[in-house]
C-alpha cells in the first residue's frame, strides 16, 4: 500500500517539476513498473528495512548514495536500478 | 550491537506503547486458541491482523496453506542448522524470499488498481552536490509533541494503530512535518501496515535523517530542505490523491531541487 501512496506522491512532485527518486522494497519492485515511478532504487531488504537494518549506518549510506546516483544519471522515465548487495543483518 | 539495538526498542518503547515497555512484541495481545481444534487455514490467517498479528508474516494471508507450511518446515530446518553454524543468514534469506513471493503480483491476486502507461518526468538539471533536497517517506514518522492524532486519538499506540488498520485504510491522511536539524531521538513513529521495532531502535531505516545531515555536512548534497515529511502510508489512495494539491504546496514551499522518496 505504502508504494503505491508513494508511486501518486512522485507523479505528483514530479508533475510539480522537483525530480524524484524513490528507494522500493523489492517485494513492492513491480509498483514500479505498474505506476510508472520516474526513477527507482530497488532493494533486496526486507519490509521496513528500506535503508537497511536498525544502526547499520554503512549500509544505510551505500542505499543513500546509490539512490542519489540513480537521480544523477538517469535519463528517462521510468528507471529501475538495483541495489546490487543483498540484505545483512545488524552487527 | 545485538544488545544495542534490544537496549533501544525496549527502552524506546514506552514512548510508543506504554504497556509494553519490558517486550520486544508490540503487536495486538496473542490470544490463545479456544474451543474446537484450530485449522491450520485459520492459523495462517491469524497473522494478518488476527490474534497473532505479526506485520513480517501479514503476507501468510495471500499464500497458500500447503506453501505457508513448507515455509515453516524450511525455517525451522534452517534453524537447526544454525544451532551449530551460529549463521542465521539462511533463516533470513528465506523470509526474505517467502516475503517478495508473497507479495508478488499472481492470477488469483486482484489486478493492481492504478496502472499507468507513462507518467511526469522532470530532468535533473544541476549537480546534486549543489542541490536543495527534500525527503518524503511512508514511514509513519513525526515530532514528538506534534502527533498527527489519528482519528483524534491523542496518543494511538501502535497495537491500537494495527487494530484499526482498517480505519487508516478509509480515512484522509495526515502529512507530517519534521524540521530536519531534529534530534534524531525526538522522532516518534507509528504505522499500522509493518513491524516499527527496526525504526524505533534506529529511525534511518525507513526515514534516514542522519543519513542525509551526514551528506550535507560531507558535500554530497548541497542543502538538506528545512522541512522533511512523513506519514503512514497505509492509506485510502481516493483520500490521499484529494490531499495531493495541498501537500504538493507545502512540498514546493521548501524550495528544493531534487526530492529522496521512500516508501515502506
Amino acid at each position: 500500500m505504502c508504494h503505491v501512496s508513494v508511486g501518486h506522491v512522485a507523479r505528483a512532485v514530479e508533475e510539480a517539476g522537483i525530480p524524484t527518486v524513490t528507494i522500493m522494497t523489492r517485494a513492492f519492485a513491480h509498483r514500479a513498473t505498474e505506476m510508472m515511478i520516474p526513477r527507482s532504487l530497488v532493494v533486496k531488504h526486507p519490509m521496513g528495512h528500506s535503508m537497511g537494518a536498525a544502526l547499520d549506518a554503512e549500509r544505510q549510506s551505500e542505499v543513500l548514495a546509490a539512490a542519489l546516483d540513480v537521480l544523477d544519471s538517469a535519463t528517462a522515465n521510468g528507471t529501475i536500478v538495483e541495489f546490487g548487495p543483498a540484505f545483512r543483518p545488524g552487527h | 550491537m545485538r544488545n544495542g539495538y534490544k537496549d533501544r526498542v525496549d527502552s524506546k518503547q514506552s514512548t510508543v506503547d506504554g504497556q509494553r515497555a519490558k517486550r520486544p512484541y508490540i503487536g495486538p495481545p496473542i490470544m490463545p486458541a479456544m474451543g474446537s481444534p484450530e485449522s491450520f487455514e485459520s492459523f495462517r490467517l491469524s497473522f494478518s491482523y488476527g490474534s497473532r498479528s505479526d506485520l513480517n508474516f501479514k503476507f501468510f494471508k495471500s499464500i497458500s496453506d500447503k506453501d505457508a507450511a513448507r515455509f515453516l518446515q524450511d525455517l525451522l530446518h534452517l534453524l537447526g542448522d544454525a544451532y551449530d553454524t551460529g549463521d542465521v543468514l539462511p533463516l533470513i534469506d528465506a523470509a526474505y524470499a517467502a516475503q517478495v513471493a508473497g507479495y508478488a503480483p499472481s492470477a488469483t491476486a486482484p489486478p493492481a488498481k492504478f496502472v499507468y502507461e507513462d507518467g511526469p518526468f522532470t530532468p535533473v538539471t544541476a549537480p546534486i552536490a549543489e542541490a536543495t533536497l527534500g525527503m518524503f517517506t511512508t514511514s509513519g514518522h513525526f515530532l514528538e509533541g506534534d502527533d498527527p492524532e489519528p482519528f483524534g486519538e491523542p496518543a494511538l499506540t501502535q497495537s491500537e494503530a494495527e487494530a484499526r488498520v482498517g480505519e487508516f485504510l478509509s480515512s484522509p491522511p495526515t502529512l507530517s512535518e519534521i524540521p530536519s536539524d531534529t534530534p534524531t531521538d525526538r522522532l516518534r513513529v507509528r504505522h499500522a501496515g509493518y513491524d516499527i521495532r527496526s525504526a524505533i531502535a534506529d529511525p534511518n531505516v525507513t526515514f534516514p535523517i542522519d543519513r542525509l545531515r551526514e551528506f550535507e555536512a560531507d558535500g554530497r548534497i548541497g542543502e538538506l530542505a528545512p522541512i522533511l515529511f512523513s506519514f503512514p502510508g497505509a492509506t485510502a489512495h481516493g483520500h490521499l490523491r484529494k490531499e495531493l494539491p495541498g501537500w504538493i504546496e507545502r512540498i514546493k514551499d521548501q524550495g528544493i531541487d531534487v526530492m529522496l522518496l521512500v516508501p515502506v
